[in-house]
């Protein structure tokens, strides 16, 4: 009975805050003249390939949500994993793309290696790069005590700046007047699952129109070590104990620092190795795209609305995923801007942030939680004022 | 309503109120006469705080009557409270440090000259005035900060006094307190009951409640259990009320049988929180078998000794030998593995991690010791869960299994967690900081117990702790520690003003062995 109810109680947040964005943006829509049914029919329909009118193969927007919630699987974690250790890491997009600039340096420099080692090489290449880009930033929290928020955001720029350097003008750029690098070599990329052939039909589509490649299966691992990790391993029992509570940590004996680096090494692992999954798996090579990518910030609302969990950070990830593919869809059938799809994605982060449910069910008698009794706190709060909590001046790391 | 006689200052009739999953106050009556000292104790838990929150309005009741002067009111919120003359002295204080004591008073009352300037001058006329007719003598114009407990408590007493309140409640007023200190409590009490004030005095301490009040009431589980009249019961009575069966209040422990020296510390140094020293050279020595008390009022250094001898935190001079081992400079994960058990004076904030199960409470600290780990890296959670639930059934810990979060626990059960882990290693050094304090008094004796019987067991055993009591009647040995350093060194017979008046540096020290 209880574990029901406790999940049931868990899953009320994030399905709220869903709940609420999609009313608010159905009110939107209606508001600027548009008729939110046929808006969200045409998101289903591209998210999930149901009830399409239009003749989309539901087969490749399946496919297009695939592409799309890989990497935000493993960006997810990178943001859950320091919530854990008490820390906001807002910087998973620079690490994205400290990999994916890694993935592609190696892909280029050394595109004559065969497959078997060329594909570790980009994979692990794009994950130290994230590594360090967020090891400064937790080297930094743990040494002079400057705040991860403000570092990380620091370091996105630095990344995005890097970024057109090495493309425009740089030594990656394909040729003068391009804004995009050279591609990667043959050995470098990821297998799409299905064989790049445009002879072979399948669901009444060419072969090579199917996107999806197996960097879904390393994202779906990324989550399982993440899960392992944090309830399995030492090092996970004394992140968690860091981000309860530092004083405890350091009673137990735990260097409160060194974890705090640590965790933050992993995080950047984790979000680099999304960027070389999107070099090698997706796009073989860097281009003016990656400018506007927020895979990264989009991280930190799969985070929250998954609970930081690694089950939760999947199912958030594929929610996105097919915000994201249905977009276009729901743009070219029902009228409406795709920028809809980024209101929708705020107005859930706002309603978790906001925490919402909190204060209807403060409003309804029925529900109104007794003064006095403990609060019980939603996860995703929980996460976010542990990562306030360590950041008050009192807690600095020591 | 004819019923109520006058002379009742409060009448609380049938206060019922219940949070989800507990009764907290069960059809609980409580009259309290004007004019007199009427004690409320109980277990923690058994819902004294959520009775004095409906008082002040912090909390509704579901059902019940509050009746002051025996008209029938609605409390609905601290607004209300002091309007109708009730006021709360918290145990934790809730003033302004750099303020000064005027204006801590004044706070939220300001007199004013013109538009909105502190009117200081009335401020210290009516201060005066306050403090002169309740005969507490206090200086409105000391900073706060600078003052001693026993007047930040007594500045806590006059801000309640100038918002007109007649009906006092004070909760656990003197946890904080030296003995001399309460006394001086006990004596500003007796004469504002003088004055007509009536007041209701919090505690679980018998001993001040059987001095002070007039009358007491217990509660047990959310319900009423007693009323007493102070000059007709006893600590037993009370004690056995409270805790529904007979409790042993005195440590029942046969003389030490001091073996080797396990713990020599030599003219130990370090700094507090702020970078002052808190220790200015501390030497005692610590045998096997013996329970060493460390007798002090808090912040004399108590606490940064427990932390150095602990590991965490560092010494800026002197030695610690454990044994013939030099410890000094251990981490905390270093001098657990040389055997040294804490159990620090911050449980919720220290000794614990409130969100983490008992079970991964049960190994903080060890979570890298081969029992618990393979190779450090994966956790053991089989081996985890057994030393868990050993812990569970062996100390006596009651929560619903050992997956349930400690924060859910009652203090004394948190506390427990603690004592067990710390104790279910067999540690040759036990340090025990506060080990019984906001613990229920069935849990209370169980960790005595169980103190003694490390010490018996041939542990050696540092302990400190605010409660002379508890001092006096677990040590074989008893240090007095004042401005960080140890001044004297009695046997535990010694009279308690003898030892008030050592921790507050007066007396002249014995053989500082």
């Amino acid at each position: 009975m209880t574990i029901v109810r406790r999940v049931v109680g868990g899953l009320a947040m994030p399905l709220g805050s869903v709940v609420f964005a999609f009313v608010v943006g159905g009110l939107i829509v209606a508001a600027t003249g548009g008729n939110p049914f046929s808006a969200y029919a045409g998101l289903v329909c591209g998210g999930f390939g149901i009830g399409c009118t239009q003749g989309e193969n539901p087969a490749l927007q399946i496919s297009n949500t695939i592409v799309f919630l890989t990497p935000l699987i493993t960006t997810g974690v990178a943001v859950a994993l320091p919530f854990r250790a008490g820390l906001f890491n807002i910087g998973a997009e620079g690490q994205l793309l400290a990999g994916s600039m890694a993935c592609t340096a190696i892909g280029i420099k050394f595109s004559s290696l065969p497959t078997p080692i060329l594909l570790p090489m980009v994979l692990l290449g794009g994950m130290v790069a994230g590594a360090l880009w967020a090891g400064v930033a937790g080297v930094l929290k743990a040494t002079v005590g400057a705040h991860e928020v403000v570092t990380t955001i620091m370091m996105n720029y630095i990344a995005q700046w890097l970024l057109r350097y090495l493309i425009i003008g740089g030594p990656l750029q394909l040729a003068a007047g391009t804004s995009k690098s050279l591609p990667i070599g043959p050995g470098a990329r990821l297998a799409t699952l299905l064989p790049s052939d445009n002879s072979l039909i399948v669901f009444g589509l060419p072969a090579s129109v199917y996107r999806v490649h197996s960097g879904l299966f390393i994202a779906i691992v990324a989550a399982a070590v993440f899960a392992f990790l944090l309830w399995r391993t030492t090092l996970g029992y004394e992140i968690r104990a860091v981000g309860q509570s530092q004083r405890a940590a350091r009673y137990a004996g735990v260097s409160v620092r060194r974890t705090i680096i640590v965790t933050m090494l992993i995080a950047g692992a984790f979000s680099g190795l999304a960027g070389a999954i999107q070099i090698a798996g997706v796009d073989h090579n860097l281009t003016d795209k990656y400018f506007s990518d927020t895979t990264g910030f989009d991280a930190i609302a799969v985070a929250l609305l998954g609970l930081g969990s690694a089950v939760g950070i999947v199912l958030a990830s594929l929610l996105f995923g097919a915000l994201h593919a249905g977009g276009s869809v729901m743009q070219s059938d029902a009228g409406i801007s795709s920028n809809l799809v980024l209101v929708l994605q705020a107005l859930i982060l706002f309603s978790i942030a906001a925490n919402f449910l909190g204060a209807i069910r403060q409003l309804i008698p029925g529900l109104r939680r007794q003064a006095g009794a403990p609060p019980p706190e939603t996860p995703a709060a929980a996460l976010m004022t542990e990562a306030a909590a360590a950041s008050e001046p009192g807690s600095q790391a020591t | 309503m004819s019923t109520t006689v006058a002379s009742n200052a409060l009448e609380m009739r049938g206060i019922t109120k219940a949070f989800p999953g507990v009764v907290a106050n069960n059809q609980v009556d409580f009259t309290v006469r004007a004019g007199e000292i009427h004690a409320l104790v109980g277990e923690n838990g058994a819902g004294k705080t959520t009775l004095m929150n409906v008082l002040y309005g912090l909390v509704h009741q579901d059902s019940g009557e509050i009746l002051i002067d025996g008209k029938s009111v609605r409390i609905s919120g601290p607004r209300d409270a002091i309007a109708r003359g009730i006021g709360m002295v918290h145990q934790h204080f809730m003033l302004i440090p750099v303020f000064t004591v005027g204006e801590n008073v004044m706070l939220g009352r300001e007199p004013v000259t013109g538009p909105g300037f502190y009117d200081r001058a009335q401020a210290r006329k009516e201060i005066a005035a306050l403090t002169r007719k309740y005969g507490l003598s206090l200086d409105a114009d000391a900073r706060m900060g600078d003052l001693p407990v026993g007047l930040q408590q007594r500045a806590e007493i006059v801000k309640v006094l100038y918002r007109g309140a007649n009906i006092l409640i004070l909760d656990e007023p003197t946890g904080v307190l030296t003995p001399q200190e309460s006394k001086e409590l006990f004596g500003v009490l007796r004469d504002l009951v003088k004055t007509g004030k009536t007041i209701i005095f919090i505690s679980h301490k018998l001993r001040e409640v059987l001095e002070i009040s007039d009358r007491i009431t217990v509660m047990r589980r959310g319900k009423v259990v007693g009323h007493l009249t102070t000059r007709d019961t006893n600590q037993e009575e009370i004690a056995t009320m409270m805790v529904g069966r007979e409790v042993l209040l005195r440590v029942d422990k046969k003389p030490a049988k001091a073996g080797a020296v396990a713990f020599k510390v030599e003219d130990l140094t370090a700094n507090s929180d702020r970078g002052v020293p808190a220790l200015k050279g501390v030497s005692f020595e610590l045998r096997q078998g013996e329970i060493l008390g460390i007798a002090g009022v808090e912040g004399n250094g108590q606490s940064e000794l427990m932390e150095v001898l602990a590991g965490t935190r560092r010494a800026t001079g002197g030695r610690v030998l454990l044994g013939d081992k030099d410890v000094t400079g251990f981490d905390a994960r270093t001098e657990r593995d040389a055997g040294i058990a804490f159990i620090p004076e911050d449980r919720r904030g220290t000794g614990l991690v409130l969100s983490f199960s008992v079970a991964e409470n049960s190994i903080l600290g060890r979570e890298k010791a081969p029992t618990f780990s393979w190779h450090e890296l994966v956790l053991r959670l089989i081996a985890i869960r057994e030393w868990a639930r050993k812990l569970v059934k062996e100390f006596d810990i009651r929560t619903p299994s050992i997956d349930t979060a400690v924060r859910n626990l009652s203090g004394g059960n948190q506390q427990k967690v603690i004592v067990a882990r710390e104790m279910g290693s067999q540690p040759r050094v036990l340090l025990a900081a506060q080990p019984t304090r906001g613990v229920d008094i069935g849990a209370i004796e169980f960790i005595h117990q169980r103190i003694v019987a490390e010490r018996d067991h041939g542990a050696a055993v540092l302990l400190v702790s605010a409660e002379l009591d508890e001092i006096r009647s677990l040590s074989d040995r008893i240090a007095v520690i004042y401005e960080g350093r140890i001044v004297s060194i009695e046997p535990p017979e010694t009279p308690e003003e003898r030892l008030g008046l050592l921790m507050t540096g007066g007396g002249s020290a014995t053989l500082p062995a």
